[in-house]
């Protein structure tokens, strides 16, 4: 997932001609790898600079909610599937926007909603089956609407969001954990209840085995992967009109008769 | 610390304080970034400036 997402944020920087360095890239990894398969970009994006929570992965380590950045310092800011553990998203997303030049691009990538809902449900059945309650196991993530929220409230300028859903096939249920684990996603909740028993996770990989296997014996597991885009506000930016600033009629464009709203049609 | 890597300036230029938002100065010697305003000094281990509050020493009266 990691790799998929940094390619992903890769090609839509090549798709954006005004991107240019120096560029700041929070949370390490991925990213640096793919840029490496792409040396025009690179260049493009050059200086480029990584600051990550852990010192192994970044030219700097740091808190991500306490950005030590200059304002407007980059002409570019990335971020691949970090930004989905931040407690304080909109800080987060605030400070980013700060770090930017007036016109530089924000792409950032994060987890949705549907992300492991099939374990999500499972763990839920289990739970309730075993104990008769239940306890959060798997960090909520953002729908794709509050991430394009997040983005105008930060004071980003012509803010746009997608989401792309990914379905992994897993030769059996308990690869989810280790790929999980290898990624670094292992649950950040600190509140996370009961601790999970050996036959609450033994049945959870029952019910995963019997209901997403397919045909093959392989298990689905999906991914929502949320892709943000945003720009610092820059006076050069298209804006919307004032109202009543129109230079041109509608009517005249559809080539038809203008009628106040009072009128009725054929009379 | 004769062996010390050195910090990119280019680097240096866009970093500020996590807690004063005031630009940084390079101790080569000690390998450290310091913030006046802050009176804290930030460690760089192998290179990579860590700009935790967490990790950052207070500076003393003479420094």
């Amino acid at each position: 997932m990691p790799a998929r997402a940094a390619e992903d944020l890769a090609e839509r920087l090549e798709a954006i001609p005004g991107a240019r360095g120096p560029t700041l890239v929070l949370g390490g990894g991925a990213l640096h790898r793919v840029l490496d398969a792409r040396p025009a970009l690179r260049e493009r994006l050059a200086p480029v600079f990584t600051a990550d929570p852990c010192a192994a992965l970044g030219d700097i380590a740091c808190d991500p909610e306490r950005l030590p950045i200059a304002e407007a310092a980059f002409g570019v800011a990335v971020s691949p599937l970090l930004l989905h553990w931040c407690n304080d998203l909109p800080g987060a997303l605030v400070q980013l926007r700060r770090a930017l030049k007036p016109d530089g691009v924000f792409l950032g990538a994060a987890f949705g909603a549907e992300t492991l809902r099939e374990l999500r449900t499972v763990l839920l059945e289990a739970e309730l089956e075993e104990t008769g309650g239940a306890s959060a196991r798997i960090a909520p993530f953002g729908v794709v609407q509050d991430y394009a929220h997040l983005l105008q409230r930060a004071g980003f300028a012509l803010p746009a969001t997608d989401r792309e859903l990914v379905t992994v096939r897993y030769r059996d249920p308990t690869r989810l954990f280790s790929d999980s684990r290898a990624m670094g996603e292992t649950s950040a909740l600190r509140e996370r209840g009961k601790p999970l028993t050996r036959n609450i996770l033994a049945r959870a990989l029952d019910l995963y085995a019997q209901r997403y296997a397919e045909a093959d014996g392989r298990v689905r597991a999906t991914f929502e992967l949320i892709v943000m885009t945003g720009w610092a506000p820059a006076p050069t930016q298209p804006k919307p009109l004032r109202p009543g600033a129109a230079q041109s009629r509608l009517a005249d464009a559809l080539k038809t008769t203008e009628r106040s709203a009072g009128e009725k049609a054929g009379q | 610390m004769s062996d010390a890597i050195e910090l990119d300036p280019k680097l240096l230029e866009v970093l500020v304080c996590p807690r004063s938002r005031t630009p940084l100065r390079y101790d080569r010697e000690k390998q450290e970034l310091i913030s006046d305003a802050a009176r804290l000094a930030y460690p760089i281990r192998d290179g990579v400036p860590i700009l935790w509050e967490e990790e950052a020493r207070e500076l003393g009266a003479e420094e």
